[in-house]
């Protein structure tokens, strides 16, 4: 039993290790290879962890030669597109503004019903509001909407509005995040103070649940026992 | 950072060609040798009309004593259960001694040859293994 424990943990590493070099992508963004690639790792790495006399080394050369080789075919696909094209297909216009592609339809194995499914989740329940949809490579559909149901942005009404900032997370369930709070350019009795002006209850950091604050001074401070304020403080300077 | 990644694959790379050489050496080096012992022990088999002296007994145990050694490398590289029955053969081979039996004997060592023939064959690199 603890060999299968020291090897599960040992294929584990390793798959984890693999995953960290294929990149971020997560399941519904994969491309054709990158799908079968991780349908075979799954496959793989299972055999050596429960059967003791198959070597690790049984499912590691094997994993190891797939990353290898996502990385040969992701590279040749950055260079050729004609490569790229075979390997992961290319868009397909579903959806043009005379109406459904039933050639583009046929050819993608579809039904009408999976491509009102895929506009529905796109939040369009309509053919009529769509201008194109656009089957993408990876799976995805991307529609663009008539400009009758496009939703209106700011730049339509002229309207000038500040641009919004990514909050920066300054305690998580009681920590202090040191390297957040040099890019926020505070330091920790400035934080003390936020929390002393704004609790009501604990002013003691372990006691935060969530303190946030982005590069207007917009804060976000909620204690693990109450509910979640918004405040503005002081502005963070520019680092 | 993608100077490091394009380093990250080439070790992968130099890691799997490194695997695979060294599989290829060890297998096929532990192998032979285990064939040429037996060969060897079949010549000493035609001087001598039984199987208890000191010669054959002492062959047989380097026989094994290598067996034991090769096959815990062996056993980074194949199957444990693919290899197993050369180990089975030499502890017959150890009773065929005690017993006297030099047919029994001389038929567990065409057994070892063979099995030693057969896992270079499929463990090494050839066209019938990858298809």
């Amino acid at each position: 039993m603890l060999t299968i424990i020291i090897r599960s943990i040992l294929i584990y590493l390793i798959v984890l290790l693999v995953f960290r070099l294929m990149g971020k992508r997560q399941l519904g963004q994969m491309q054709p290879f990158e799908l079968v690639l991780t349908l075979i790792i799954a496959d793989l790495a299972t055999i050596p962890m429960a059967e003791v006399s198959v070597p690790v080394l049984h499912g590691v050369v094997p994993l190891l030669t797939l990353v290898v080789l996502h990385f040969l075919l992701t590279l040749i696909s950055r260079s050729s597109q004609q490569f790229s094209k075979i390997i992961s297909g290319k868009p397909v216009i579903l959806v043009n503004p005379k109406g459904i592609d039933y050639q583009a339809m046929k050819k993608l194995n579809l039904s009408t019903d999976d491509i009102f499914a895929a506009l529905r989740e796109c939040g369009y329940f309509s053919l009529s509001q769509i201008q194109y949809a656009i089957m993408e490579t990876n799976g995805k559909v991307s529609v663009m909407p008539k400009a009758d149901y496009a939703p209106v942005t700011n730049g339509d009404l002229n309207t000038k509005v500040e641009d919004s900032f990514i909050p920066i997370v300054l305690i998580s369930e009681g920590k202090i995040i040191k390297e957040n709070i040099e890019l926020a350019g505070i330091n920790e009795d400035e934080i003390q103070k936020i929390i002393s002006q704004n609790s009501s209850k604990s002013k003691k950091i372990k006691d935060v649940l969530l303190l946030t604050i982005d590069k207007t001074g917009q804060t976000y401070l909620q204690m693990k026992e109450g509910e979640g304020i918004s405040f503005q403080s002081k502005r963070l300077v520019e680092t | 950072m993608k100077f490091f990644h394009y380093i990250n694959f080439i070790l992968i790379v130099i890691l799997l060609a490194g695997i695979c050489v060294l599989e290829d050496v060890m297998v096929s080096n532990s192998l032979k040798e285990m064939q040429s012992i037996c060969f060897e022990i079949e010549g000493k088999l035609e001087n001598y009309n039984d199987l208890k002296n000191m010669d054959i007994v002492l062959s047989i145990d380097n026989l094994e004593y290598r067996w034991h050694k090769d096959e815990a490398s062996l056993c980074y590289m194949v199957n444990h259960k693919s290899i197993q029955e050369i180990g089975q053969e030499i502890a017959k081979l150890k009773l065929y001694i005690s017993g006297n039996d030099i047919e029994a004997f001389k038929v567990s060592l065409e057994e070892i040859k063979f099995y030693c023939h057969s896992y270079l064959h499929f463990m090494g690199a050839n066209i019938h293994n990858v298809l």
